[in-house]
């Protein structure tokens, strides 16, 4: 019979840890099963993938893996909740293996965490990987007496085809065999490891080195299997002024370039706007699509349906609030592949060292490059990427920062706004135009960083010694499979995280648009069946919630010279931005197909007056204004819950939200009164 | 004495000793900069800081502050 108790943790668990850049992913990748998926640590939002391992292996275990770290004390945010989930991880507890992983040709500083570990008490096998890098540089290492030396089991892997995976996956097995069934938690010494000064790591640097000096051998001296015994003694022990601590040379020929005075600033400009332009370009066919499959899914659902309030329910509730959560990740995926790309060929690095200074002088780091430069996709995986910084000041500030970088759900609002302005026979305007915006936003963002961080004792309390420390990886081909798998994984976890915000509020700002009054009677005497229809909508929204909502903020829109309908759009927009102009669309009454959505709605915004005075309520002055107003509001409620997560407390997020809606009005007070000033309506 | 944070560029040099008082000693070490290991100054950033220093096979960028806090003959 079955002990429920036994039955509890059905399976093994095996935990991957590894320093940055040893060849984690690519092990996790040739071992992971086809349902990996990337779940949270529960109460943060740093992310792990776990998965059963390949079924052709035989070994029933999960495999977890974790962010790369470089030892058991943690450096930033993220690095705690690695080492405390090591110790004890929140679903599966204490692992009964871990696999460490550590680049064979940076020996010494890679086993400073499998020593750790093996000192806190871990079973653990020890998986050397790029050992062609070694050979290389004329040395291969001695895997068995390395094994005896460190006391763990030791196993090489070439990332590059998969060898060594079979005979890792024998010692897992073994090792699994091994393990007593019964035999319940091990004790481990935490404390020991975690409290070590920097004494006790000189002294764990030591013993590694000498380690590490009796286990690599020069290639010229690999004994001949015949006399293995004699020549095993012969091997002299390796001198370091050797090759081995040389750094590959076309690492440094190509940094040569890459962080020169010029060169290096010229490169980085270059592939700034590379990403930016491809992130538009590329997306434009895609989104495309999917706004058209979800425009015409909503009209079949009308036709099915009929013209009923849940034909309308489903159709501009539903289906194209789904659309509107789907429309940008085409951007957000393209944006992630490139920084993956980036990433995995180690320039990203590079980036972040170059911004380095010029950040630190407003109050950032350059470690808040890579989250700034997400932060062009969404703000909400940009706000995760800032736990990788380990100062909490420069955390808290780069968060802070973070929604007044120009996100994707801007995008259709600035390019409804500036087809407005600018004549359709001139496309490419608009593109300089968006690229204003843009510069526009990120001077913006240096100001009030600025400004921020010279109140920064006020606003963060904080004021710790600031660190910039990074490795940067050697230059390589970026790997496609390791890419591409992190591109999709970031997607999903997007759209796992702002999907169901954004499709709740499409959904409530449709209720509160077609409701109370869903039926309205209309004198339908002398008028066609398509007046009649829009009689009706007319009055629908006429006599609706939303427009009992909006006499409430009209005061605060005339200033700005807008009316409520604007108001109304700009408050839906706060689930989303994006939803400013399906919030204009169903205000304005477009119903209509496919891609004419937009046109039929500039016309309709054209032909707009402010109530009954004759004045237009789009003019350049205002449209102008509402640019201004998007580049500086927080109008996005997940960032300000993410925020709330990261940032640990609601006094950032509310002073984000307070702060940058009172900027983006005052700006736009500005701009509108400011143009019509100069006589430009 | 001097620190690693005043060795020109392609300089090489041996550490003596860690500024154990310094915030990021312990990070410091960790990456490798122990005492009788050789370092090379490899490169710098824009505006002399960080720098990047090779150290046991791998490029490490620090700024000048924490550089600083390297003894190195």
């Amino acid at each position: 019979m079955k002990n429920s108790l036994q039955t509890d943790k059905k399976l093994n668990t095996i935990t991957l840890i590894g320093p940055p850049n040893s060849g984690k992913t690519t092990l996790f990748n040739f071992l992971s099963g086809q349902n990996a998926r990337t779940v949270n640590y529960p109460g943060s939002t740093v992310e792990y993938a776990t998965t059963p391992l390949k079924t052709k292996y035989g070994i029933d275990a999960e495999l977890v893996d974790s962010p790369g770290i470089i030892s058991l004390m943690p450096g930033s945010p993220d690095e705690e909740v690695t080492i405390n989930a090591l110790f004890d991880h929140p679903r599966y507890g204490q692992p009964e293996l871990v696999i460490v992983t550590a680049d064979a040709g940076q020996l010494t500083r890679h086993l400073i965490i499998t020593s750790q570990l093996i000192e806190a008490g871990f079973d653990i096998v020890l998986v050397l990987t790029m050992p062609d890098l070694l050979a290389k540089k004329g040395y291969r290492i001695l895997s068995n007496e390395l094994a005896i030396k460190m006391g763990c089991e030791v196993v090489i892997v070439d990332g590059r085809n998969g060898d060594g995976i079979d005979y890792l996956v024998e010692t897992v097995k073994n090792k699994f065999e091994r393990l007593q069934p019964d035999s319940g938690k091990k004790i481990l010494n935490r404390e020991q490891v975690s409290r070590k000064d920097q004494d006790g790591l000189l002294a764990d640097y030591k013993r590694v080195e000498s380690i590490v000096a009796g286990t690599i051998v020069s290639l010229e001296k690999i004994p001949d299997k015949r006399n293995l015994d004699k020549a095993n003694k012969q091997l002299t022990v390796l001198d370091h002024s050797g090759g081995l601590n040389k750094i590959d040379a076309s690492t440094i020929n190509i940094d040569k370039y890459m962080l020169h005075p010029v060169f290096g600033i010229l490169a980085f400009f270059i592939i700034m706007t590379g990403i930016f332009t491809s992130v538009f370009w590329l997306a434009i066919p895609f989104m495309d699509a999917i706004d058209g499959f979800f425009s015409a899914l909503a009209g079949l659902a009308v036709e099915t349906l009929g013209a009923t309030w849940y034909g309308d329910f489903v159709a501009d509730g539903m289906i194209s609030g789904t659309g509107s959560v789907l429309v940008f990740l085409p951007q957000i995926a393209i944006l992630f592949f490139i920084l993956g790309l980036l990433e995995d060929s180690g320039y990203l690095a590079r980036g972040a060292m170059l911004v380095d200074k010029p950040l630190s002088r407003i109050g950032l780091n350059g470690r808040s490059f890579v989250p700034m430069l997400s932060g062009f996709a969404c703000a909400i995986p940009a706000m995760m990427a800032a736990r990788t910084i380990s100062n909490r000041r420069e955390r808290l500030l780069t968060i802070f920062i973070l929604p007044l970088m120009s996100c994707s759900a801007r995008l259709p609002v600035y390019a409804l706004l500036l087809a407005f302005l600018v004549p359709a026979d001139k496309v490419w305007l608009g593109g300089i135009a968006l690229a204003g915006i843009y510069i526009f936003g990120i001077f913006g963002s240096v100001i009030i960083s600025a400004i921020a961080n010279k109140f920064n004792n006020k606003l963060f309390g904080e004021n710790d010694d600031s660190s910039f420390i990074l490795e940067l990886p050697s230059y390589r081909i970026p790997k496609l499979s390791v890419v591409l798998n992190n591109t999709w994984t970031s997607s999903y976890s997007y759209i796992k995280k702002a999907g169901p915000i954004i499709l709740v509020f499409s959904i409530a700002l449709w209720f509160l648009s077609y409701f109370p009054n869903p039926n309205p009677q209309i004198d339908t005497a002398g008028k066609s069946a398509e007046e009649v229809e829009e009689a009706i909508q007319i009055e629908r929204l006429e006599t609706s919630y939303l427009s009992d909502l909006g006499t409430l903020i009209q005061p605060a829109m005339t200033p700005i010279g807008m009316d409520w309908r604007v108001g109304v759009s700009l408050i839906s927009a706060f689930a989303a931005r994006e939803v400013f102009v399906s919030s204009l669309a169903l205000i304005f009454k477009v119903t209509g197909e496919e891609d004419e959505i937009q046109d039929q709605l500039l016309g309709e915004m054209r032909r707009a007056e402010v109530g009954n005075t004759g004045q237009k309520l789009f003019t350049p002055a205002t449209i102008l204004g509402l640019i201004v107003f998007f580049v500086f509001a927080l109008q996005c409620l997940t960032t300000v819950a993410v925020s709330r997560k990261e940032t640990g407390g609601w006094r950032i997020p509310i002073l984000q939200l307070i702060l940058f809606t009172f900027i983006a009005y005052g700006a736009t007070f500005l701009t509108v009164n400011g143009l019509r000033a100069i006589g430009i309506s | 004495m001097r620190t690693a944070a005043e060795i020109s560029n392609g300089e090489k040099a041996v550490i003596m000793g860690i500024d154990s008082t310094h915030p990021s000693s312990r990070r410091i070490i960790e990456l490798g900069f122990t005492p009788g290991q050789e370092i090379e100054l490899v490169t710098r950033s824009l505006f002399n800081d960080p720098l990047a220093f090779s150290i046991r096979g791998a490029l490490i960028a620090i700024r000048k502050k924490e550089a600083a806090s390297i003894q190195v003959i």
